[in-house]
């Protein structure tokens, strides 16, 4: 126990805690500070020390109002934020409200195509996005045909990002949204309509405020992830619309600024963690009216007034991240696709070209493994140790790295293994462990929700009739942990094989996996390449959530 | 049931962070005794056989089964069976292996890695590998006993509240333990099943002839099934003797209202002799009893509301404690009819049968409580 409990905190301290010093102090000094290095010997512990006291210095922070770009990217990134949440809450409010409180037709269609954007990478999306909204876009084309001139809708602007973003993070605020109003027992309801309120008003005065906490703390969600998104900004946002990921990315990967990178990730850090904080004590402090769910038909609303329009509404708004991927889908079939709505020729050569010359199926793939074997010895050792030791420091800990965002983790991993002794830039380790420490987090959770169900005394039923610790751990809690544990690790796999954001401040060049290939054929104009990639990611996630979601539920989604 | 001490318990103490959980804990268990813990909620009883299980360790004491001292050996090697509150039964494998998972698990700790391997397997799953005849006849036994035949191939998940319960003493059962411990196995079930498996433990139990330790806080379970109770409170235990023991001559007035219903004064002793005793409550009221604590004036009066004889006439009755009051409340139980009566500075709780004449509220009575029926602790 002790062992597995230093192990843990030893991944953490290497791969979260030293690297946010690391931005930090880089941020301070302007200058890289080799913290790994440092403890190698007493001289160059004292030798850092007073290098970094020398040059301590709070001009590179202040960059942060000075320099123009930096200034400019704060503000767009934290308008865009809250332009996307208030989007997010305000379009799917009404499909919440449908699912949970009327009878909506076919609910498992609108369920199912509410659940599609979680399979979806923002890079994707933007992928498809272009192809819709472009010059010879499908879309442009209807707007064209229809009287329109030029583009609807540039598709480099901060228009494309905040559409792009908005309908890929909906789940975020939709699912959320509906075990909120799920959740409000309909007694409350009926009270106020007995009291004389007509439905309108009642929703009003009733579901809305008790709803209040729970659409504020999807709002917050959906900010936090918007704030922290990378792949939809760096593909449509124009440089005369700068945001804090894209900037950070830059000032690294562009210019090896590390000052500029360490001061901007260190933003987005703050930030991020500000408002994830926020999002936790709005959903605490709205407990107060969740009653337990009530079962049955009560409280549902069938008025056909209602739940008619919420039905064309929920169907048109669900659609267009069906539009954006079925666009991607189609130009990964065509031999080229101009002037028409449709491809000019189908063939299958795009897939044949890159499923031959590279081995990035074959990197995710390893990747997604190494990710996977990782988490699961730290975020199932964890868990054991949060639910069975009672040691909820470990719970905070193992939650910290939700509020730190892709880009921030791969600038502060760059700032602390470039150097000797830990030279760990450039390998695929290091990848594999920001992978894992990013997902550590939903590994320990439903690992924990896992482990938490075994009750105490079903160990103790098994301890008495004649089992020992290890034959009752592999008889009684494995089999009943399983399948919230293989759930998990499929989640990370998944998570890997989207990821955009750490990989490609960290992937090596021989390592690199499949969003990085996307990611390089768009920045190459290889657009058809890119959309054959793209589909096999999705077939792949589509595929493995859908088992995740099988085995542990709704748990299971994100 | 012979009178050797079979499990002994020795001075047993348990602290959780400087809270006394057990408090210099002593009994003896008989060999074949169906033996009862009851007390109030954190009064130390589930501790107590936590230890005696395992399942805590003891700050002190020592604790023997048979002539054993089992201090040192875990759970795993202790022979007793427990049934929990809870039931504990395994949700991933069918009635039959969970009953048969003890039976496993010894015949995993004999075989060579062949037969361990196939042993795992059936305990991980009930779906795969089968279980040897040997261990069906004892399950199928043990399921007999408890009257679940045919239910095997269910899973708990399946079973009724009652089923469960009954599965639950099966399995501990089956392994033919020592010592059977019982940790308030009733609280869950509605009323009506409580009582109908109070019998059914009880007969089990006798049959066996196993010894058994079984906790509650349920008085009447207590009183209805064990041979002999122990009564505790905070940690010790206050009273211990057969269920008419503790209930007719408690020695303290939280034994005697823990048990059964109680009329309780504060008083002094006014007279102490050989076969009589009396002490003063309220306004000088002079209440007889047979005997006074020795050492001390201040006693509490304890009178049983059953032993509180209520009558309308208005004659004079012999006799000491007659007192005469007015019926200010009724409750009909149905079998009896509790009433309050107040009696000058008295309210007294009196039950009578309702068999006879029930007197309406308002009604002047007297009511007489004889001598030998008053407590004086």
């Amino acid at each position: 126990m002790p062992v597995l409990r230093a192990f843990i905190y030893l991944f953490f301290t290497l791969f979260l805690f030293i690297p946010l010093v690391a931005i930090l102090l880089t941020a301070l000094t302007g200058d890289l500070v080799n913290i790994p290095g440092a403890f190698t010997s007493i001289e160059r512990l004292t030798a850092t020390v007073g290098r970094v006291a020398e040059k301590l210095t709070a001009e590179h922070l202040l960059e942060l109002v000075t320099v123009q770009r930096y200034l400019d990217a704060t503000r767009n990134s934290l308008l865009l934020s809250a332009a996307v949440a208030l989007l997010c809450v305000i379009l799917t409010l009404p499909i919440a409200y449908g699912l949970a409180r009327t009878a909506l037709p076919v609910k498992w269609l609108i369920g199912g195509l509410a659940l599609f954007p979680l399979i979806l990478p923002s890079f994707i999306a933007a992928d498809g996005f272009m192809l819709m909204f472009g010059r010879v876009g499908w879309a442009t084309q209807i707007y064209q045909a229809l009287g329109g001139s030029g583009v609807p809708i540039d598709i480099r602007s901060w228009v494309a990002v905040l559409i792009t973003q908005t309908l890929t993070f909906s789940p975020f605020a939709l699912l959320p949204m509906t075990a909120n109003f799920k959740l409000i027992d309909p007694v409350l309801e009926e009270a106020g309509q007995s009291l004389g309120a007509h439905r309108l008003l009642t929703w009003l005065t009733v579901t809305a405020p008790l709803a209040g906490p729970g659409i504020a703390a999807s709002a917050l969600l959906v900010f936090v992830i918007t704030l922290s998104d990378f792949g939809a900004p760096v593909i449509l946002s124009p440089r005369q619309f700068p945001l804090l990921s894209v900037e950070a990315y830059r000032e690294m990967s562009g210019y090896f600024n590390w000052a500029g990178a360490a001061t901007l990730a260190l933003v987005l850090a703050i930030l991020a963690s500000f408002f994830l904080y926020l999002q936790r004590s709005v959903l605490r402090r709205g407990q107060y009216a969740m009653i337990a769910p009530v079962a049955g038909r009560r409280g549902i609303v069938t008025d056909r007034k209602v739940t008619m329009p919420l039905f064309a509404y929920a169907l048109a708004f669900l659609s267009f991240p069906i539009a954006l991927v079925a666009s991607v889908a189609l130009q990964s079939f065509a031999t080229t696709w101009g002037w028409r709505l449709l491809p000019d020729g189908y063939t299958l050569e795009n897939y044949a070209e890159v499923l031959s010359t590279s081995p990035a199926i074959y990197n995710s793939l390893l990747l997604g493994l190494g990710a996977l074997v990782v988490s699961l010895v730290i975020g199932a050792g964890a868990a054991y140790l949060v639910v069975r030791g009672r040691m909820t420091s470990l719970d905070f800990v193992g939650n910290l790295p939700l509020a730190i965002p892709g880009v921030a983790l791969g600038i502060a991993l760059i700032l602390t293994f470039n150097s000797p002794p830990v030279k760990l830039t450039g390998t695929a380790f290091l990848l594999i462990c920001a992978y894992a420490l990013r997902r550590l987090p939903h590994m320990l959770r439903t690992t924990a929700a896992a482990i938490a169900q075994v009750k105490r005394d079903l160990e103790e039923a098994a301890l008495n009739l004649g089992a020992t610790p290890g034959l009752m751990i592999w008889t009684v809690v494995a089999p009943l942990v399983l399948p919230g544990i293989i759930a998990g690790c499929i989640l990370v796999f998944v998570t890997v094989i989207k990821e955009i954001s750490v990989t490609v401040l960290l992937a090596p060049a021989r390592w690199g996996p499949m969003s990085l290939e996307v990611f390089r054929h768009l920045l190459r104009g290889e657009f058809y390449l890119a959309s054959a990639m793209a589909m096999l990611i999705l077939a792949i996630v589509a595929v493995l959530q859908f088992a995740a979601q099988r085995l542990a539920g709704e748990r299971a989604l994100f | 049931m012979d009178n050797q001490a079979f499990v002994r318990i020795q001075g047993l103490t348990k602290r959780y962070d400087g809270v006394l959980a057990a408090d210099n804990v002593s009994f003896e268990v008989r060999r074949g005794e169906f033996f009862a813990l009851l007390g109030p909620s954190g009064c130390g009883k589930t501790t107590t056989l936590r230890c005696v299980a395992g399942f805590e360790v003891p700050s002190t004491g020592q604790i023997f089964i048979g002539e054993r001292l089992v201090n040192a050996l875990p759970p795993y090697e202790r022979p007793c069976g427990f049934v929990f509150q809870s039931y504990a039964l395994f949700p991933h494998l069918t009635v039959r292996d969970n009953i048969a998972y003890g039976l496993n698990t010894r015949r995993f700790r004999r075989g060579g890695l062949v037969s361990k391997l196939s042993v795992l397997a059936r305990m991980t799953s009930s779906r795969i590998a089968r279980l040897p005849a040997d261990v069906v006849e004892r399950v199928e036994r043990a399921l007999g006993l408890v009257g679940l035949g045919g239910l095997g191939f269910r899973y708990p998940s399946q079973l009724s509240a009652g089923q469960q319960q009954r599965v639950a003493l099966a399995r501990a059962l089956v392994i033919e333990p020592e010592v059977l411990l019982m940790d308030e196995p009733l609280s869950n079930l509605d009323l009506k099943l409580r009582v109908e498996m109070r019998d059914v433990i009880r007969q089990i139990q006798n049959a066996l002839s196993i010894t058994t330790i079984y906790v509650t806080h349920d008085q009447e379970e207590a009183l209805g099934m064990a041979d002999r109770v122990a009564v505790m409170r905070d940690g010790r235990i206050e009273q211990l003797g057969t269920p008419i023991e503790v209930y007719s001559q408690p020695q303290s007035p939280f034994v005697a209202e823990f048990l059964g219903g109680a009329n309780r004064f504060l008083g002094r002793v006014l007279r102490r002799d050989a076969s009589y005793a009396s002490a003063v409550i309220g306004d000088g009221i002079e209440i007889a009893a047979t005997a006074a604590p020795e050492g001390r004036e201040d006693v509490s009066v304890i009178v049983r509301p059953e032993s509180i004889r209520i009558a309308t006439d208005s004659r004079e009755l012999p006799g000491p404690n007659v007192l005469r009051g007015r019926v200010t409340k009724r409750t009909f139980l149905g079998p009896i009819v509790r009433y309050e009566v107040t009696a000058g500075p008295l309210s007294l709780k009196v039950d009578s049968g309702s068999d006879g004449s029930i007197v309406s509220v308002g009604s002047e009575v007297t009511v007489t409580i004889p001598p030998e029926r008053v407590l004086l602790l």
